[in-house]
């Protein structure tokens, strides 16, 4: 069947918001401007948009989706047919929007995220009915629901064990976590928010520049501003109370809604005050977690708890990361909700700490960074604040940095492998968290340098499936437990069952 | 580690055609820094472009000692081993890395073949997975194209839950 004709309105404004700024350059700013690029620019620019206008009406007209049995099929292009079948069973997870625009239609958009590679590895639908969305979601859900084996062209009522089978999921929900006032306070403050203001000024007087007086008279009021010391005082504790406000609002609308929720096999992140999005993964296609530390966060006993899948980390607008389950977290609570999410992941296993020659071996080994930056800044000597050994004080700033990084490092890695999952802590200034199942590390490897031979400890690395894969590096445990943990991965074969009908 | 040895080892035949690679490669460094030094000396550039010509001569030189060692240093740490569930891998002089990796999550298996190594009737694999690729870097053709059956083979089976 075609997408919704609410596609095209929404195409379109997405086409005269990326082309706005062309516009202005062309028939604004530059109205007056003969020199041939804008000259031909403005007649290459009017053609192309009305291509592209064109384009979005006729590609509505051609382009169809529809699915048979458990699979979608898409058609796609005008020219050059292209259609691309992917099966429900390829479909990794789900993210539902609402945009402001969605809203004052009171639609919804939706996208199935598969994990192949390629340009056919998702299915978007940017504009649909809510009941169209519920319905879609439903059909793909994995089930007992049979979903009759012919071609549907055109939009059926919902199917009665469908509707059931929805109003049984709705009701086996259960909320995990909705942030709190308090929560949300201690996030504007560790996301540094309040910082954010300054790109946005930044780009507000990129935009505005041409229309500004000219920047003599902008000093002029500079210096005389800076004459009246209260006067600037009282600018200063204004902008910092703007800026705070400004972040304040802006983790509000980011992360005021929250909510994580689950069920038996499902876990649902709603969010957004705003723009509203959805996503949904399967549990088992979780293929391990994450928890994420800054030194930020670690004063104020908060984590980032992260899924590693293979969700599309990068949706549009750099917006919140879909993986990330909510990035401030208090700590107790972030395993709390591992626990009851994703109840096979066992978290109170002990965990086992370095030995002391493994911080040896960290303090050892030489530092390029620090090498390089040191022969740089003795080569430059830049003036620093007017010091003239400043070039030695950085250096040693820096190697102070650089310590202090591998000190915490040792102190914050923990590792334990128990019979089908591995887990470990590491990193320093920001610390992290891994743990993962057997069956979801595709390769594994251990190294060993000359100097960590010499003191009998070697490096275990990891990867899983994600996109681009996700690798997990620990450094310097005991030779003795790198085997350990390769003799685990063998026996891997416990854990898995192999497909025999993909044969 | 050093003392982990994996059944396979690459063809006897893979040094020589290490340093016959390595040979030429640095037949054409030195080669282009000759013509560097000519240009230098005809156009009069400044003194430091010929001091860092000497650097670099200095470099190359290193790297030729370095290409006359590594291929038999290599040659003895390299080995594999491959079963029905693992392709194991096992390599490195300075830092020596142990590679497992399980036979469905293989996706593609390549066989290719230079001019130097046709010579000497070799061939090298390249193992792709979902998250890297490997490469085995000489295997004499037969037991090449063999295991690249046989990796094929594996590859086919799929774990359930993907």
């Amino acid at each position: 069947m075609r997408y919704h004709p609410l596609t095209m309105v929404f195409k379109i404004y997405h086409l005269v918001k990326n082309s706005l700024l062309f516009a202005l350059i062309l028939f604004v700013f530059q109205r007056n401007s003969e020199f041939w690029l804008y000259e031909y620019g403005r007649y290459a620019f009017v053609f192309m948009f009305v291509w592209r206008l064109v384009y979005i009406v006729i590609a509505w007209i051609f382009e169809r989706y529809e699915w048979e049995g458990r699979t979608f099929h898409l058609h796609k292009g005008i020219f050059v047919k292209h259609t691309s079948t992917i099966p429900f069973s390829k479909i990794q997870n789900v993210t539902r929007k609402t945009g402001i625009i969605h809203k004052i239609f009171g639609h919804t958009s939706l996208t199935f995220e598969t994990a192949m590679d390629g340009e056919d590895d998702a299915i978007h639908f940017e504009v649909l009915t809510k009941k169209h969305a519920n319905y879609l979601l439903d059909l793909v859900k994995p089930g007992e629901t049979t979903i009759p084996d012919e071609v549907h062209k055109e939009a059926k009522p919902l199917d009665e064990s469908v509707d059931e089978y929805a109003d049984k999921q709705e009701k086996d929900r259960t909320i995990h976590f909705t942030p709190m006032r308090k929560d949300l306070w201690k996030a504007s403050f560790t996301s540094l928010s309040f910082l954010a203001i300054l790109p946005f000024i930044g780009g507000a007087y990129d935009y505005f520049e041409p229309f500004l007086p000219e920047t003599d008279q902008v000093e002029g009021l500079f210096q005389r501003l800076l004459a009246n010391a209260w006067l600037f005082l009282g600018i200063i504790v204004l902008a910092v109370i703007v800026a705070v406000v400004f972040g304040m609002v802006r983790t509000f609308i980011r992360y005021g809604k929250y909510e994580i929720s689950s069920d038996a096999t499902y876990i649902y992140i709603d969010r957004g005050v705003l723009d509203e999005s959805y996503f949904s993964i399967e549990k088992r296609k979780v293929q391990g977690l994450e928890i994420n530390q800054t030194w930020i966060r670690r004063i104020f006993g908060l984590a980032e708890v992260k899924l590693i899948s293979t969700a599309n980390p990068n949706m549009e607008n750099g917006a919140v990361n879909v993986n990330s389950l909510y990035p401030f977290l208090p700590i107790e609570k972030a395993y709390q909700l591992i626990e009851d999410l994703l109840p096979v992941y066992q978290l109170d296993v002990e965990l086992a700490r370095l030995p002391r020659k493994s911080l040896w071996i960290k303090l050892l080994r030489p530092s390029w960074l620090w090498i390089l930056a040191t022969i740089g800044l003795f080569y430059f000597k830049p003036d620093f604040l007017q010091i003239d050994q400043a070039w030695w004080i950085l250096s040693l700033g820096l190697l102070c940095i650089i310590v202090l990084n591998r000190i915490l490092d040792y102190l914050h890695t923990r590792y334990a492998v128990t019979s089908d999952q591995v887990q470990w802590w590491h990193g320093g200034i920001t610390s992290r968290m891994f743990i993962t199942k057997r069956k979801n590390v595709i390769e594994m490897s251990y190294s060993q340098t000359r100097l960590q031979k010499h003191f009998q400890v070697a490096s275990v690395s990891t990867i899983n499936r994600s996109v681009p894969a996700h690798i997990e590096i620990i450094n310097d445990i005991p030779l003795t437990y790198a085997r350990v943990i390769q003799d685990w991965y063998l026996k891997r074969q416990e854990d898995i069952r192999i497909d025999k009908e993909a044969n | 580690m050093h003392d982990i040895k994996l059944e396979h080892s690459l063809s006897p035949s893979f040094p020589t055609i290490k340093w016959i690679t390595e040979a030429i490669s640095n037949i054409i460094v030195f080669a282009v820094l000759g013509v560097l030094f000519w240009v230098n000396d005809y156009f009069g550039w400044p003194t430091w472009v010929f001091w860092i010509l000497i650097g670099l001569v200095a470099l190359s030189i290193l790297g030729v000692i370095w290409s006359i060692a590594e291929p038999v240093l290599l040659y003895r740490s390299w080995s594999y081993q491959f079963d029905d569930e693992y392709l194991q891998l096992s390599y490195g002089i300075l830092k020596k890395e142990w590679v497992t990796v399980p036979m469905t999550k293989i996706q593609s298996v390549s066989t290719s073949q230079g001019p130097i190594m046709k010579r000497y009737n070799t061939r090298s694999i390249k193992v792709e997975t979902m998250g890297s690729s490997h490469v085995i870097p000489a295997l004499e053709q037969q037991i090449a194209l063999q295991l690249r059956e046989v990796l094929a083979e594996y590859a086919k089976l799929k774990e359930v839950d993907e």
